[in-house]
């Protein structure tokens, strides 16, 4: 038990992310409940009924009932609307966390949070204020015994058993390139773009847009569909719409449903040159068929590729037309190495950690090493074949570190809580 | 369906055993494996039977033992709280021990909770000693509480820097106040310890920033290198390599031409490696000291010429004074042979040191001591100077022998030529056809040159018989020292 360091105290650690929720116990090797950050809620109408009804509850003043976990937005629901308390990977609405950590925590994992330390990650660029909220949500709200908040730039490195490291992470509304030195994040090193947002609107574009091969493409979610019959290649699709449901369907609902098609589309379709923009390679590749909820189906070639090429390079007209263009990951890593000691930027490019879901888009690590590689020749590149490893590289790290029997002088716990107040989160959690 | 032994006999229409029935044979069988003692394998105790050595018995042969993971009994696990002394509050966490272990023993991980002590000073210490004009006390101490809160780790004290109303400072900026004031206290607080160890500690915390920056400025030069300007210096790396190789294989092949023609012909057993060329791999700073001891050693028009061979005569004249005195004799390790360990010459008798001769010419050489009355494979008292004195006489005795087979070779020729010359005089006299008389004018020659010649030319015909042969070489003996350029001269002819 001491020689491997671990000592399991039965700790939580929840880990929050813009698509989703991920909280386990530490010293598991994949969190128990994952559930998604959106939800659905209705608006308050005079005074329902709060019923509390399966894994929903009801927390904050402004929305009546909430629907969360696996059966929340994606269940369509009469006038429901869909909320992400994330910006920009911070939180940004303190109101619906309780509601969302309650539900991973007591719906889905059935335990009780009073009687276990939590750890809760934090991005890097997470401000003083919001951490202290969220102590304050933990020992106030959860009545937690011991609370720790740890920087997701570092666990990511410990899931990949470095101390030092360059993490570049890739999650569904941010890019970050963190550089992490003896377990702590160079502040000064860190930057950060809402990359993934502009390939997604590049992917929408590209689907929405007719082009001269076809019309545009109606993104429709299933849920508004009654029946569809099948049609042949590039032929207009013959579907019903549920008309019944489309004078309850909210603009939030309608646009996450929209944003989940296209996202589907990505993940089953889009991808990346692994050297470099070629017309003739992309030419090359076999197109891929892909079939929309409506029933049209059609095949994509050369334009499917373009669509992970905004994660590597942005053609100068963009740049002009857009002065709030996300910045692409070779300059972030380029920002990143330059702000940092000449000493460490060889250290740093040998050790590069690659997390995150949106690093699961195919082609992007072999696309991302020849990037790499051009610039430092040196450059090794650490990435989880394993996709709950590299999507939960957070979640992961934070159950290594609150199952180390060494860690656990550093828990705030309650009583210092009460006694020192939210200046000891900052205190202890350098 | 089982066939009983009493079958099978009946089938193959064999005899009853009657004497040993089937059981009892089990038994006579098992009867001795079971005092056969443990560690002897079954078919060797059945060959060497019950008289076994009581060795073979002690030498069990131990296997790897099994791991004991615990398996066996069950074993019960609680669900403490426990505390951890490294906390200063109350927390109380719970964990799963073994019921076997204490209750009150000491959290095993709190002794990992390690403190880096960074030093502390008091406001009069800073007014005595630390006083900096660029850096103010609250600055200081706002410095040393970082390096308290995270370890003296530098990237990161210099990543969360940030004193309100400070300059902008660099991570050297930061190095140099942090360590100037350790000097500082260092020297100044009263040490319990010895001088050294203090020394020790004020140079562990040594920094140098002029140097640092240099240090840095060259990392980033280095990252600055186009791709062509690494290519040639690769490019550069592998001729240097090249060349090095290159004068490596001149050196060994002129060395060995110097041991060859040198040590023939000046004699001189001594010759310097040439360190020249060794050198021009070393830096330049290396090779001037180098060259300059060289300088102080030996005659100062040496080293210059590095083709030279070199006669080291490393002796002062205090050292030889002292070694005549106490009867020394310094003999120098032969150069020619590269300085390795197999070329080290342990101590030895000088008997061992006794000439061979070569192997070609041993038994001639052996034959002329023996005329002499001289063994040269035992010497009565092998001095220095004895082996000196019977080294140089098996040396003179080679050059007889070479000396005299040439000589037997040169006047052979001699005779041939004579007699062929001898033939075309014949020829041109008589006018004869040459086919069958020019053997008869050969035959006659020869039978003259015997006759006419005396025992001299006679030893090259019987070179085997032992006594002429030893004539002929006291004969030869005489114009020893006109014989070495003849005889270069005709081998060059002959092989021309």
């Amino acid at each position: 038990m001491v020689q491997y360091g671990g000592d399991e105290v039965s700790a939580l650690v929840v880990d929050i992310g813009s698509s989703s929720l991920r909280a386990g116990y530490a010293g598991d090797d994949t969190p128990k409940s994952i559930i998604p950050t959106t939800y659905g809620y209705h608006r308050a109408e005079g005074d329902e009924a709060m019923d509390v009804e399966g894994g929903d509850a009801t927390q904050a003043p402004k929305r009546v009932k909430m629907y969360i976990g696996q059966n929340g937005p994606s269940m369509w629901r009469a006038g429901m609307e869909t909320a992400n308390p994330m910006v920009d990977g911070l939180i940004d609405d303190f109101a619906a966390i309780p509601p969302l950590i309650e539900h991973a925590l007591v719906d889905v994992m059935r335990c009780t949070p009073s009687e276990h330390p939590i750890l809760v990650t934090e991005p890097p660029w997470n401000t003083p204020a919001n951490r202290e909220r969220m102590a304050e949500i933990m020992f106030e709200e959860f009545q937690v015994p011991a609370f720790y908040i740890a920087n997701t730039g570092v666990l990511n490195a410990f899931a990949a058993g470095k101390g030092t490291a360059l993490v570049i992470d890739v999650g569904k509304s941010m890019a970050s390139v963190t550089p992490v030195v003896d377990g702590f994040v160079l502040r000064k090193g860190l930057s950060y773009s809402p990359l993934p947002k502009l390939v997604q609107a590049h992917a929408r574009h590209i689907l929405v847009t007719p082009t001269p091969m076809r019309r545009g493409i109606e993104l429709l979610p299933h849920q508004l569909i009654a029946n569809k019959t099948p049609v042949d290649l590039n032929a207009p699709p013959r579907f019903t719409l549920r008309e019944e449901r489309l004078a309850g369907t909210t603009e939030s609902w309608r646009q996450w449903a929209e944003a989940r098609e296209v996202d589907e589309w990505i993940q089953s379709v889009a991808g990346v040159l692994e050297q470099g923009w070629n017309d003739q390679l992309a030419a090359q590749r076999p197109p891929k068929p892909y079939e929309f909820p409506t029933g049209y189906n059609t095949y994509f070639g050369g334009e499917r590729l373009s669509v992970g090429e905004q994660f590597f390079y942005h053609p100068q007209a963009l740049v002009a037309s857009n002065p709030n263009l996300p910045k692409h990951l070779p300059a972030l890593i380029s920002d990143t190495l330059r702000s940092c000691d000449a000493e460490l930027r060889q250290v740093l490019s040998s050790n590069v950690v690659v997390t995150g879901g949106g690093t699961l888009f195919a082609g992007f690590v072999d696309r991302l090493s020849a990037e790499l590689t051009r610039s430092f020749p040196h450059a090794k590149i650490h990435a989880p074949g394993n996709p709950i490893e590299r999507r939960y590289g957070g979640w992961l790290g934070g159950s290594i570190l609150a199952s180390l029997g060494t860690f656990h002088q550093l828990w705030i716990s309650k009583e210092e809580w009460q006694e020192h107040g939210k200046a000891i989160v900052g205190q202890r959690c350098k | 369906m089982a066939a009983s032994a009493a079958d099978v006999r009946s089938i193959l229409s064999l005899p009853e055993p009657s004497a040993t029935p089937g059981p009892s044979q089990l038994k006579k069988q098992a009867a001795p494996s079971a005092r056969k003692p443990e560690g002897i394998s079954r078919e060797l105790y059945s060959l060497i039977g019950p008289s076994a050595p009581s060795l073979a018995a002690l030498t069990k042969p131990r296997l790897k033992q099994k791991p004991n993971l615990g398996g066996g009994a069950k074993i019960k696990w609680e669900c403490r709280t426990f505390k951890n002394n490294a906390r200063q509050d109350s927390l109380q966490l719970r964990h799963w021990v073994k019921a076997t272990t204490e209750e009150e023993t000491e959290y095993p991980f709190a002794k990992y909770n390690v403190q880096s002590n960074v030093f502390t000073y008091s406001q009069d210490e800073y007014t005595r000693f630390l006083e900096d004009k660029e850096w103010t006390k609250e600055e200081t101490d706002y410095l040393f509480q970082l390096a308290r809160d995270y370890d003296v780790r530098w990237y990161v004290m210099y990543d969360r820097y940030d004193f309100p109303g400070g300059v902008p400072r660099s991570i050297d900026d930061l190095k140099e106040r942090y360590y100037s004031v350790c000097r500082k206290l260092v020297r100044n607080r009263p040490w319990a310890g010895d001088e050294t160890s203090k020394a020790q500690l004020i140079q562990s915390y040594h920094f140098d920033k002029e140097r640092e920056l240099t240090r840095k400025k060259y990392i980033v030069s280095l990252e600055n290198r186009t791709p062509e300007q690494i290519a040639e210096e690769e490019a550069l790396f592998i001729e240097i390599k090249r060349l090095e190789q290159n004068e490596r294989r001149f050196k060994r092949e002129r060395e060995e031409l110097l041991r060859t023609i040198a040590g023939i012909e000046s004699g001189l057993p001594d010759i310097v490696e040439d360190e020249g060329l060794m050198n021009l791999s070393i830096d330049t700073k290396k090779k001037n000291k180098r060259s300059s001891t060289i300088m102080d050693l030996d005659s100062p028009s040496t080293p210059a010429i590095p083709a030279t061979p070199v006669v080291k005569r490393p002796q002062t004249a205090k050292n030889a004074a002292f070694d005549a005195a106490n009867c020394i004799i310094r003999t120098d390790p032969p150069a020619t042979v590269p300085v390795t360990k197999a070329a080290h010459q342990p101590a030895h008798l000088r008997s061992y040191k006794l000439p061979v001769p070569k192997a070609a010419v041993a038994p001639k050489i052996t034959a002329a001591l023996a005329e002499l009355g001289i063994s040269h494979t035992r010497l009565v008292m092998p001095t220095r100077d004895n082996i000196m004195a019977l080294e140089a006489l098996v040396e003179a005795t080679t050059t007889l022998v070479e000396t005299k087979r040439m000589v037997d070779k040169v006047e052979y020729d001699i005779r041939i030529l004579k007699s062929r010359l001898g033939m075309r005089e014949s020829q041109g006299a008589e006018g004869q056809p040459a086919a069958t008389d020019a053997m008869d004018v050969d035959e006659g020659n020869d039978g003259g040159e015997v006759v006419g010649e005396d025992g001299r030319a006679q030893s090259v015909v019987s070179t085997r018989s032992r006594k002429p042969a030893r004539r002929s070489m006291s004969i030869s003996s005489v114009d020893t020292s006109g014989t070495a350029t003849t005889r270069a001269g005709t081998k060059r002819q002959k092989r021309g």
